[in-house]
């Protein structure tokens, strides 16, 4: 299968109800089209974005990012469905292909252009298959709070993997209701996640975003090279992210979502890490590294 | 840039602890400390900060400068209609004049502004917008100033005022009182913490206060890689969560982004983290000199004055290279001008005060705290070896402009 074929079959599909709008999703760059029998047996997402939740989180400060990506890593072999808004339509896009989502955009006309440029970007994404990158692993036991802990752990970039049992890969294995990790703490889940990153501590992550706290990364890589996927939900343009890679790698450029190829700036390798500043940061980006030997 | 340059700043670090660990004495110990106030450290454990910067320190930092525990007040009753807010410009530019020469001891002026900056020099001059429209840097003293800088031969393009967000400079608007060729800058267009370009990646201060992801505020570039030479000119404010904002606020939360994390959900931990980011170098170094603007003064809601209804006129400026003595009269100032109002002390920790992030039911009774205010920071600054805090050992010279 050639690199292009895989990251066409990545992208997600976009509803058509009909002939008229199969034509205009086509002029706007979109051909991954789909139809009603698509829509089928899907688990609907949320609409992605950042709301403000009064005595929560503020717009600027701590915002409350809706997210999906831990959803799609809960059940990666699922078939899921956006019904987004207006101005959502690029931002689903982006979220479904970076996990690998098998997910049907129904996106407002008004998103037309918006997500053709985003189809049109990701189909340029060279295709990658690297194993994701965890630091820890929550044990799902199908329940409701260890949803909200995955949630949680994903919004604050805690890198975990997605077990049926504690695994020994891990030196942190969350399991709800353990002895460790009691049902009734994880009742407060932005506290538990917060617990979690203490016992983890920042300095042991495989991933550290500075400058903003909308957006959700998807690390994946082996020991030869890794790939960063940066989603911004902020809704706002981003400049000057500062991300902090565990390990020493080396890379000059991202693709990134309406802007293309940028060089990333300030590339620091020290103290067993990479640190690299992304220019600008639109709704999404893709940044290839390779392992320094 | 290699692992050299990614060099912890062990001095400043080892200050903060030494500072941490002498403070409850030191708040037993200072007279001036009021009877009741529980110093921040009392409740819990101060937060861990890390401050990472590859500049060392000048032999001599501009904190506390020549003048440590010296300050000179002039003051005019003329300098301000109190009546409209208007300053008049003739009377403030006697008052930096003398000002400045009482502090250094020159004859003349210029000589006294040479002492500061050199021809070659780059210079910042952080002005405080926050309390747009009735309480910023006064336009007739950054002027001054400006022109100062130029009769001593800095060129006009070599002069920075600068702020952290463009949309207060803007509201500002210093051009028109400005010559061509002097430079208004800010490190970001708005405090939407969006733009980090204006940040210099590899000089911050690390702490995770309250368990936010962002654990890292930054350090202006300008100050890092332009700037030679600072100037502060802060304004007489209260402040909801440091008690007051004055040489050290000003010149802390006014280089560094990511700052308003320090306090938040009714707590502040301002009490370490004004001083220990003033402290960092090279910004420390780089600040020669504190200009605190108090033509017009603010005894509540701030930093900001969007209405005059807690605008006072103490219609002075002080002059000084020591922040924290500077600082520590501000305490008293705005702290005397609140009991005359008749409402509670910026020192008041207790719980019946506080309605947390209530801004509107603090705006509207100045007896209501949405933060536990830490005018301790300035104590804990003093400790960091940033200026003299006992009011015993600051010398305070008057000078009356009539």
């Amino acid at each position: 299968m050639t690199a292009l074929l895989a990251a066409l079959l990545s992208l997600p599909c976009v509803y058509s109800a009909d002939a008229d709008s199969r034509a205009r999703l086509s002029a706007a760059g979109i051909s991954r089209v789909c139809s009603d029998a698509d829509l089928a047996a899907r688990e609907r997402l949320e609409t992605p974005g950042i709301q403000a939740r009064a005595g929560v989180a503020s717009p600027t400060r701590s915002p409350w990012i809706v997210a999906n990506g831990w959803r799609v890593m809960r059940r990666p072999n699922a078939k899921y469905v956006y019904d987004v808004p207006a101005g959502k339509a690029a931002l689903a896009a982006a979220e479904a292909f970076a996990y690998g989502a098998d997910a049907v955009l129904k996106i407002d006309a008004a998103d037309l252009a918006s997500a053709g440029a985003m189809f049109t970007f990701l189909e340029q994404v060279p295709a990658l298959d690297l194993p994701p990158i965890a630091d820890l692993a929550v044990v799902d036991d199908g329940s409701a709070i260890a949803a909200e802990v995955m949630n949680l752990l994903a919004r604050r970039n805690l890198l975990f993997q997605v077990v049926t049992a504690p695994s020994s890969q891990f030196r942190i294995n969350i399991a709800v209701g353990s002895r460790e990790y009691p049902r009734e703490d994880a009742a407060d889940p932005s506290a538990f996640a917060l617990k979690i990153r203490r016992q983890l501590g920042d300095d042991e992550r495989s991933l550290r975003v500075y400058g903003s706290e909308v957006v959700i990364c998807r690390l994946t890589g082996d020991a030869r090279r890794i790939r960063l996927q940066l989603i911004n939900y902020g809704g706002r343009d981003i400049e000057g992210l500062r991300v902090r890679l565990r390990g020493l790698y080396r890379g000059d450029e991202a693709l990134v979502s309406g802007a293309g190829r940028l060089k990333l700036n300030d590339h620091v390798i020290a103290g067993g890490a990479t640190e690299f500043s992304l220019p600008r940061l639109t709704t999404y980006a893709v940044i290839d590294l390779d392992a320094v030997r | 840039m290699d692992r050299r340059d990614f060099v912890r700043l062990l001095a400043a670090a080892a200050a903060a602890a030494r500072a941490s660990a002498a403070r409850d004495v030191a708040a037993e110990e200072t007279s001036q400390t009021p009877v009741g106030y529980r110093p921040h450290s009392r409740s819990e454990p101060l937060p861990a900060l890390r401050p990472v910067s590859r500049y060392a320190a000048a032999a001599n930092p501009g904190m506390p400068g020549p003048y440590p525990g010296h300050v000179v007040a002039v003051k005019s009753d003329r300098v301000v209609d109190t009546s409209t807010g208007a300053a008049d410009d003739k009377t403030v530019r006697e008052m930096m004049a003398r000002g400045m020469r009482a502090l250094t001891g020159a004859a003349i002026t210029a000589d006294a502004w040479r002492k500061f900056v050199a021809p070659s020099d780059v210079v910042g001059i952080k002005v405080n917008c926050g309390g747009y429209p009735h309480c910023i840097s006064a336009y007739e003293i950054v002027a001054e100033v400006v022109r100062q800088l130029s009769a001593v031969g800095v060129p006009l393009t070599q002069i920075y005022v600068y702020e952290r967000f463009q949309n207060q400079l803007d509201e500002c608007n210093y051009a028109p009182h400005l010559p061509d060729g002097v430079k208004i800058v800010a490190a970001e267009r708005a405090n939407r913490n969006v733009d980090n370009s204006g940040y210099d990646p590899a000089t911050y201060l690390e702490a995770d206060l309250f368990g936010e992801e962002d654990t890292r505020s930054n350090m202006m570039r300008l100050v890092s890689e332009r700037l030679t030479k600072i100037i502060n000119i802060p304004n007489m404010k209260d402040h909801g969560a440091t008690g007051v904002t004055g040489c050290l606020k000003n010149i802390a939360y006014g280089s560094f982004s990511n700052v308003a994390r320090t306090h938040q959900r009714g707590k502040s931990h301002t009490y370490s983290v004004v001083g220990t980011l003033a402290a960092m170098e090279p910004l420390r170094s780089r600040t020669v000199l504190h200009i605190m603007d108090g033509l017009r003064a603010v005894w509540h809601g701030g930093p900001f004055a969007r209405t005059t209804r807690y605008v006072f006129y103490p219609r002075q400026i002080m002059f000084g290279t020591d922040p924290v003595a500077i600082d520590r009269l501000l305490l008293d100032i705005i702290e005397e001008k609140r009991r005359a109002e008749g409402v509670i002390s910026i020192w008041d920790r207790s719980p019946g005060s506080l309605k947390m992030d209530n801004t509107r039911a603090r705006d509207a009774d100045p007896n209501v705290n949405i933060i536990i205010r830490e005018p301790g920071h300035v104590e804990f600054a003093a400790g960091l070896g940033l200026g003299v805090y006992d009011r015993a050992h600051i010398k305070v010279k008057d000078v009356v402009v009539d």
